[in-house]
């Protein structure tokens, strides 16, 4: 018996890449945008989600995909609202990748701009690219004022970065303005907004960005 | 647990196409930009290997480093930053994100 080397250099994360890039181009052809919307357990991505739709759901024609490991609860918060919604049960895993996301998106092709919630996570969600056009990442005051710092890699990659629940700060006794410095640290091109969902603060910002992002 | 099973879906693929017989050790290679824990990732392998002909194989984890340096002065540095803290022009990010099957090593023959 001898022993034997195989030089394999598969490159393992070449599937998920190639449906990235499956659904980029479905997105181009059909004039649709995505926008991926990450954000730990409670930083108010479905929440975000609702408000969007109250405010544009007139003027613009959504889709949503729903991210969970079970996420019939926030199905049920979006299927009262006219649009097409997809649920993804993840199971095991702890993130979208570009494989789920390429199981539902043809049901999206008239839609204008699909809103894509990831599972509650700061971590696993930034390695899978899904092939969407825009990275949005959510904290919450209440997750910490260091949590920026804590999980660089999310922010770095971001297009957007919301810091929620800005009214709850003094209470947990967070600094919005480290959190600020934090992000534009790590990735100085991002836009960040501080909001507040509940109080309706800083949301204009975001209904700006999104109106700008379909004319 | 899902980079763990890309691992072994692969390496069995591999095994099959090359016929291998005896497999001793795998070797991946990860960015390190990746949100991999090896310790982890070894863990996981050993569960998604479990019942094929990997099972009780080495995982052997090598490292891509990333190279994060100031496009204006050079300045090199070990985690991204957006603006050079010396002379203040933009840090670039190459690299660090790969996931790679490098290598399988077995035993063939009698």
């Amino acid at each position: 018996m001898h022993k034997i080397e195989i030089e394999a250099e598969i490159d393992l994360i070449a599937e998920n890449k190639r449906l990235a890039e499956e659904n980029r181009k479905f997105l181009k052809e059909k004039g649709i945008k995505a926008i991926n919307i990450m954000g730990a357990i409670g930083s108010g991505k479905t929440l975000l989600i609702e408000k969007t739709l109250d405010a544009l759901g007139k003027e613009i024609k959504f889709g949503v995909i729903l991210g969970d490991v079970v996420c019939k609860a926030d199905h049920e918060r979006i299927k009262k609202y006219d649009v097409k919604v997809e649920p993804i049960n993840t199971g095991k895993e702890c993130h979208l990748d570009a494989h789920l996301v390429n199981h539902v998106i043809d049901v999206f092709d008239d839609v204008d701009l699909i809103l894509i919630e990831n599972v509650g996570n700061l971590v696993c969600p930034v390695d899978f690219d899904l092939g969407e056009n825009y990275r949005v990442t959510m904290v919450s005051v209440t997750e910490g004022d260091d949590v920026v710092g804590k999980h660089p890699e999310i922010f770095r990659l971001s297009d957007v970065i919301i810091i929620n629940k800005i009214s709850l700060a003094e209470a947990v006794e967070a600094n919005i303005e480290k959190m600020i410095q934090d992000a534009k640290k790590i990735n100085g091109r991002a836009i960040v907004m501080k909001m507040d969902l509940k109080t309706g603060e800083g949301f204009e910002d975001w209904i700006n960005f999104v109106r700008n992002l379909v004319e | 647990m899902s980079f763990a099973m890309a691992i072994v879906e692969n390496a069995l693929k591999m095994a099959e196409e090359k016929n291998l017989k005896r497999i001793e050790s795998i070797t991946v290679k990860i960015g390190e930009l990746l949100l991999i824990n090896p310790e982890q990732l070894k863990f996981c392998y050993q569960a998604a290997s479990s019942g094929t002909m990997l099972e009780g194989t080495e995982l052997k984890i090598e490292f891509e480093r990333a190279e994060i340096s100031c496009v204006s002065c050079g300045k090199k540095f070990k985690t991204p930053i957006y603006l050079c803290d010396s002379c203040g022009g933009f840090v670039s990010v190459q690299g660090g994100k790969n996931f790679v099957l490098k290598k399988i090593e077995a035993r063939n023959g009698i």
